[in-house]
């Protein structure tokens, strides 16, 4: 009886490993399936109003947070900051784009984003509970005229892009992900290269291949650089803000060709993202 | 454990309530820089309380749901949470478990195996980035978290299924005076 107990629990745990490694080979590279289009769209709206129901505790958790961490911002000042952030890497990017007689893009009001996108406001629904991958899921989707590879951005500057859509949802990879690469270039002065992220550390990204042998100085504003090459582009439209120049010593510089970025979207307290649908890219 | 329709039922709500926690609540927020992951820990309790079967098979389905609803490749997190789980489960069906302390710290334990895990299946699929030494602080802080939680969690657990649990059946039915007729 319990040799048979023992031989079931070991079928058992076989089928489910062979499962398992059955359905990553078969789905690992697929956007989205079926399944998980019908789990989403069951789920979808129960983790919408989780999220809506849990806002008041998590708010409570991240006040404790902030308060050991000393984090407690200026909520005005911060929106301040934003606004002037914003206004001096469009400016920056102007003046760069009016020197190089480059105009391929008209950007909106505040500088940052490019004309031809149609904005679509998500709420975050769901984060990935592992530092190994960076993937938030947004309550938008298909549905809303989301599609893959869109790029996301929030108030602070770029986030990452979107990896796979359901109808009502969709996921998306940040730019601290390893997955992540993203061209990019260094305002003012044009230095490019591609941006990586450290994986571990939200607040550290590396802009590496550094194409120029320009020096590269802390503060910097970092932007996406948008190129276009025939077919193939980048998910990126040019000069959105992604971060600054946080460490840029010249040892590293001549060594290994990075410098160290700090992104301005704060990655770990994604609320409201906005999806840059439409536009042509690159 | 024993199954009856009204303890899957309560098994399924807790799978299914315990992913839909993790990703709306605890993995939005974060302490000390750190978002929690619990569901190794509600994984183990699970296989604490169950046996290794049990454990496999929720450690199995709260990883497909996790990988459905965040939109990777399904199988990664199924692999990692049934490894867990079944590990949970060995253990309590080798050993005695007396101390109270034991439940925590093989929540402990057995995230940081499923953080490992989660990162050996990433590689896996292909990893092409710098890992900061930040990660380790990190997977350290889940596992303290873990610890606390999964107390919080076994007890929890514990009491919703207590009606399947063996041990306590026995429990009660020992401590049950009996009644003294006529008195």
């Amino acid at each position: 009886m319990y040799r048979k107990q023992v031989r079931r629990r070991r079928a058992v745990l076989a089928l489910l490993i062979v499962g398992s490694f059955a359905l990553l080979t078969v789905t690992y590279g697929q956007g989205s399936n079926g399944l998980q289009r019908g789990v989403s769209a069951i789920f979808s709206p129960i983790q919408s109003v989780a999220d809506r129901a849990l806002k008041p505790a998590r708010d409570l958790i991240n006040w404790f947070d902030e308060t050991f961490d000393a984090k407690g911002r200026n909520a005005r000042l911060h929106r301040e900051l934003e606004q002037v952030r914003k206004q001096a890497v469009g400016a920056q990017s102007a003046l760069a784009e009016n020197r190089q007689l480059k105009k391929l893009v008209e950007l909106d009001d505040s500088g940052a984003i490019p004309g031809g996108y149609t904005t679509v406001t998500g709420r975050v629904i769901g984060r990935s509970p592992t530092e190994w991958f960076a993937d938030v899921q947004i309550d938008v989707g298909s549905g809303d005229g989301v599609e893959v590879d869109d790029p996301v951005v929030n108030g602070d500057g770029l986030v990452g892009h979107v990896a796979a859509v359901t109808g009502g949802s969709a996921r998306v990879t940040l730019i601290v992900d390893h997955s992540s690469a993203v061209s990019a270039k260094i305002v003012p002065g044009g230095i490019q290269g591609v941006m990586k992220p450290s994986v571990g550390d939200p607040e550290d990204l590396i802009l590496d291949f550094l194409s120029s042998e320009k020096r590269v100085g802390k503060g910097q504003s970092v932007v996406t650089l948008g190129w276009r090459r025939g077919d193939i582009g980048s998910h990126y439209p040019p000069n959105l803000p992604i971060g600054e120049v946080d460490d840029a010593s010249l040892k590293v510089q001549e060594a290994q060709q990075q410098v160290h970025v700090r992104p301005f979207a704060d990655l770990r307290d994604l609320e409201l993202v906005q999806v840059l649908t439409g536009g042509s890219r690159g | 454990m024993i199954l009856t329709p009204n303890i899957l039922v309560r098994l399924v709500a807790t799978v299914v309530g315990g992913v839909i926690l993790q990703l709306s609540l605890f993995s939005q927020v974060t302490l000390f820089d750190v978002s929690p992951d619990l569901l190794p820990a509600l994984i183990v309790v699970l296989g604490l309380l169950g046996g290794s079967l049990t454990g496999a098979v929720c450690g199995f389905s709260a990883g497909l749901l996790l990988d459905c609803l965040l939109i990777v490749p399904l199988g990664g997190g199924s692999l990692v949470l049934l490894a867990t789980g079944y590990l949970a489960g060995l253990f309590r069906e080798r050993f005695e478990i007396h101390s109270p302390l034991v439940a925590p710290l093989l929540c402990m334990g057995l995230t940081l195996f499923a953080e490992l895990g989660f990162g050996a299946v990433e590689m896996m699929l292909g990893f092409d980035a710098p890992v900061s030494t930040l990660i380790v602080r990190d997977i350290l802080l889940k596992c303290i978290f873990a610890f606390f939680g999964g107390w919080a969690i076994y007890v929890g657990v514990r009491r919703a299924l207590r009606p399947a649990l063996v041990d306590d059946l026995g429990g009660r039915r020992s401590g049950r005076r009996p009644r003294v007729l006529g008195a």
